[in-house]
């Protein structure tokens, strides 16, 4: 008997693939042991070879569907695609990157289907054949563990960025197949245009370069902004700078300010007071730039400089391009 | 389900402390160092209807009780005193416009009261709050009257349009008309730079020759000096619930940061030093919450609230300005460093022991209304 | 024109907290208070009844407090409110949900807009919206960035992907999820507040709607939650960036790649 499959749905962003599925399948591979056959399902145009990102990666199958619609397909067309994949082929389960787009689709597949779906999984693993989704609640103040016990597929959207990729030996067999495009006329994608920053607070960036006291320069000032674009984020601050005619209270990190979730963090000449890091120890990594080593801000975090910040800046932004 | 009024109450002071978190507290800082309300500051309060919280809906207010709007401006004073003290001035004189005005008056002077500031203006240079020291007339010409004088330190002055003023009809005869902005003869003069409350301007007007006629006399002719205490002791009760809120505001301060610091190895919190500064802080907020709400009911009971109103300030302003010093100390660098609110908490509180009756003034009175019982 | 915004009553979060005994969520003391993200929902449906003078009504599915958070939107602006209140919808999650809403949508009829917020801040999932566009079949925009009248019977609306700008035109009726940025959510009036009292508030429950009784509630919810928890803090370990600040802003490069932060 073959073994049950658990999915892959891959997501792509513009002409490539959107670097959570490939971070996705490495999961995948270690959850399904001998039990399950990982298989990534690709929706994509018909001279497109998308499938050539993910081979390194090492799935049991990277099963393809073309159809020139696909890159500009809506959601309801998306979901309509999956569903008639989920009729033929049975997954036990299936991973969405809990992207904006993963996480538009998968509802409405979930709807379709009549199964239950967990957002935003932080974690993930196997008992038996039920899968198990950590999902983090009330702004990841707490966290649940969620199981669908009784229907299939499991399905579940995960967080970008929780899971490393890593590339495997192993070749994946690209296989295709095909649906019926049923398009829907009332809603249409007229334009896509790629855009660096999608983020306009420092509350919804996934990369946030914060200044401080020790980096409150004009020049600083101007370079964290360079920085901030070509990291698609923004500039955060500590309350000493809310003095600043730029800087507001919308701009400010911590207790009296912005509880923020980044991606990434970057500090330049912040000491980390109590009430400053608060607002950002949740940051998934952090880095800090001080001139003094006993600083409190390397007490929390991943990587650490000690030294001017504006020196450091301006050797990053030398060897950002 | 809970009644109507109270699941209104509740939804006003759910929006007040939304509002307050995120447009007014900001700006309490900034507004201290500039010595005024940023501009756009009260506009925007106005476009919120937080003018007409206790103005009835036939003058298109929102009609709420004074309970509520005592705790309203509780709520906002957590965030920031002046704006709570200048709803304060413009409440208590639409107090006594609803109490004294006639139907006419209220007719066509308060549905103006949503989006116009008023104000209720004693003080001469002659002399404090002293009635007789007033030097402001009105006098009887034909069907009309015509006031002439110069009012001082009044709150909102500068700001609001609309001014209820004590001014005498006869020599030893105090009356009180209502004068707006518009009317020829009246003018600015100058603000006061005050110690505290620096949002809050306190101002001049000049009175030269207005002519008005008798609906703008609040009450009868000789009726001043009631309606003068009666301003007096619905200000009271507001300040009680302004000093409440000043003192939340330094307990939050103070527990924050004792929470956090620590004095060698030891934290705050396991000081016995820190522990009798934040209950005695406590105790203090407390009882002066308790003293407005008591006189807040007994106003909305329709009873008298004279002396309960002159306790709520007379203990809150103490209290509130003691609470301050604590907190400051508990603080210590941090608390005197001008970069913290908690100096110019205590310069806030510091003006309730002088406006609307000095402290010393409050205790007479609640003496004098015990040996009368 | 008619919209209804869907909203949820949430806890204030910053409060939450487990009991350590039990494990369960300790909600004592906690004020319900409308989902902030269903505010700027509110909002856009204002601002359309604004200029356009559409009908503006809010559903909600909860216990009878749930009525205040309607009363709050009604006080926003909206003209009326509908609860949907009964013990046999309790439990449900994001699927069952969806399924009830999506029946008193058929009921209320003729909705040529339906408006929900992002996500509730309680459960963070953003999949009701979704759930409800496939149950009545129609078109869906989430996560619109602006969204303006193109049409009498269209909408034009921008979608932010992490970093493409899509621009959508949907034929309406469709369902639509903003983002927060989209607008400032207007402050309810302390007058509105009052008047609010005076406008229709619907309240069904099971029987007034036409329901599977299979899919409702915890029994019509396939997900179930098996552990509650805190999570531990993050224990992080200090990589030293080393050597010149062009060494060390070379480690540092290399090391956000690794983590494909770059």
């Amino acid at each position: 008997m073959s073994k049950p499959e658990l999915w892959v749905i891959a997501e792509r962003r513009l002409d490539h693939i959107e670097p959570t599925t490939q971070q996705l399948i490495t999961k995948a591979r270690d959850l399904a042991g001998n039990s399950f056959k990982t298989v990534v399902i690709l929706l994509e145009a018909t001279a497109d070879h998308l499938e050539d990102e993910l081979t390194p990666y090492g799935p049991d199958e990277i099963r393809v569907v073309r159809d020139d619609r696909f890159p500009t397909a809506t959601d309801a067309e998306h979901a309509d695609a999956l569903q008639q994949l989920v009729e033929t082929y049975h997954p036990n389960g299936i991973l969405f990157g809990a992207t904006i787009t993963g996480r538009s689709i998968a509802p409405r597949l979930q709807a379709k289907l009549q199964t239950g779906l967990t957002a935003d999984a932080l974690g993930l693993r196997y008992d038996g054949e039920t899968l198990i989704a950590v999902k983090p609640s009330y702004g990841d103040n707490i966290m649940c563990e969620i199981t669908i016990p009784e229907r299939r597929p499991q399905m579940v959207t995960v967080r970008p960025n929780t899971f490393v990729a890593e590339e495997a030996a192993g070749t994946a067999e690209v296989t295709t197949t095909t649906v019926t495009f049923h398009p829907v006329d009332r809603l249409q994608v007229t334009a896509a245009t790629p855009v660096v920053n999608t983020a306009t607070t420092v509350g919804d960036a996934s990369r946030v370069v914060a200044l401080g006291r020790g980096a409150a320069s004009a020049a600083m000032v101007n370079h964290a902004t360079q920085l901030a674009e070509k990291l698609g984020g923004r500039i955060g601050v500590s309350r000493p700078l809310t003095d600043q005619d730029r800087f507001t209270h919308d701009d400010q990190i911590g207790q009296s300010g912005n509880t923020i979730h980044p991606e990434l963090i970057i500090n330049f000449g912040i000491s980390g007071a109590v009430q400053f890091l608060v607002g950002m120890q949740d940051a998934k990594t952090i880095v800090a730039v001080n001139s003094d080593p006993d600083a409190p801000i390397f007490d929390v975090a991943d990587y650490g400089y000690v030294g001017d910040a504006q020196t450091f800046m301006t050797a990053l932004l030398a060897q950002f391009n | 389900m809970p009644s109507t009024t109270a699941a209104a109450e509740k939804l006003l002071l759910q929006m007040v402390d939304d509002y307050t978190e995120r447009e007014i507290s900001p700006q309490d800082m900034p507004m201290d160092k500039a010595g005024d309300f940023p501009a756009g500051f009260i506009q925007k309060l106005t476009n919120t209807g937080f003018l007409g919280i206790m103005l009835p809906q036939e003058f298109g207010g929102a009609g709420f009780g004074p309970e509520v709007t005592a705790d309203v401006l509780n709520h906002i004073a957590r965030g920031n005193a002046s704006t709570a003290v200048t709803l304060e001035g413009h409440f208590k004189t639409i107090d006594q416009i609803l109490k004294y005005g006639t139907p006419a008056l209220q007719k066509a002077l308060l549905p103006s009261a949503t989006d116009r500031i008023f104000a209720f203006s004693m003080t001469e240079a002659s002399g404090g709050s002293n009635p007789m020291g007033i030097g402001s007339t009105a006098t009887r010409e034909g069907d009309h009257w015509v006031i002439t004088g110069d009012k001082i330190m009044i709150t909102n002055g500068g700001l609001a349009q609309v001014y209820c003023v004590l001014v005498k009809t006869a020599p030893k005869e105090l009356s009180v008309f209502v004068v707006d902005q518009d009317m020829p003869g009246f003018s600015f003069g100058k603000r006061e730079d005050f110690l505290g409350l620096k949002g809050t301007p306190v101002g001049e007007i000049v009175m030269d020759h207005i002519i008005v006629d008798d609906d703008h006399l609040l009450g009868k002719v000789g009726d001043g000096g009631i309606i003068g205490d009666s301003a007096h002791d619905d200000a009271r009760i507001l300040m009680g619930a302004v000093l409440t809120g000043i003192m939340e505001h330094d307990l939050k301060i103070a527990t924050d940061y004792a929470k956090e610091r620590k004095a060698g190895d030891t934290p705050l919190t396991d000081l016995q030093v820190t522990h009798r500064k934040v209950a005695d802080i406590a105790m203090r907020k407390e009882t002066t919450k308790l003293l407005y709400q008591k006189a807040a009911q007994l106003k909305a009971a329709g009873q008298p609230y004279s002396e309960e109103a002159a306790m709520a300030k007379a203990h809150g302003s103490r209290a509130a300005v003691s609470a301050g010093d604590d907190t400051l100390q508990i603080l210590a660098g941090y608390g005197y460093s001008r970069e913290y609110p908690v100096e110019h908490l205590i310069r806030d509180a510091r003006a309730m022991e002088i406006a609307e009756g000095t402290v010393e003034k409050m205790r007479s009175a609640i003496a004098k209304a015990e040996f009368n019982k | 024109m008619k919209i209804v915004v869907c909203i949820k009553q949430v806890p204030e979060t910053n409060n939450v907290k487990i009991d350590p005994v039990t494990h369960n969520l300790d909600r004592r003391g906690l004020a319900g208070v409308m989902n902030p993200f269903d505010k700027n929902a509110v909002e856009l449906a204002l601002n359309l009844k604004d200029t356009t003078g559409a009908e503006v009504a809010l559903l909600t599915m909860g216990p009878d407090d749930y009525a205040e958070s309607v009363r709050e939107g009604m006080a926003m602006g909206a003209d009326s409110g509908y609860l949907l209140s009964d013990r046999a919808f309790a439990g449900a999650d994001t699927l069952a949900t969806g399924y009830v809403i999506a029946q008193a949508l058929k009921k209320i009829g003729d909705a040529d807009l339906i408006l929900f917020g992002r996500q509730a801040v309680d459960a963070d999932t953003g999949q009701v919206g979704p759930i409800v566009a496939e149950f009545l079949n129609q078109p869906q925009i989430t996560y619109a960035a602006s969204l303006r009248m193109s049409g009498p019977n269209e909408v034009t609306a921008e979608r932010l992907l992490e970093d493409t700008k899509q621009t959508l035109v949907a034929q309406l009726p469709a369902v639509v999820s903003v983002r927060s940025e989209l607008n400032t959510p207007r402050y309810p009036t302390p007058r509105n507040i009052q008047l609010s009292f005076e406008k229709p508030l619907t309240v069904w429950h099971h029987d007034d709607l036409d329901l599977d009784d299979t899919r409702l509630g915890q029994s019509g919810s396939p997900t179930v939650v098996t552990k509650v928890y805190a999570p531990e803090p993050v224990k992080r370990e200090l990589t030293p960036l080393t050597g010149t600040p062009s060494e060390a802003a070379s480690q540092l490069i290399k090391a956000l790649k690794e983590h494909q932060l770059i």
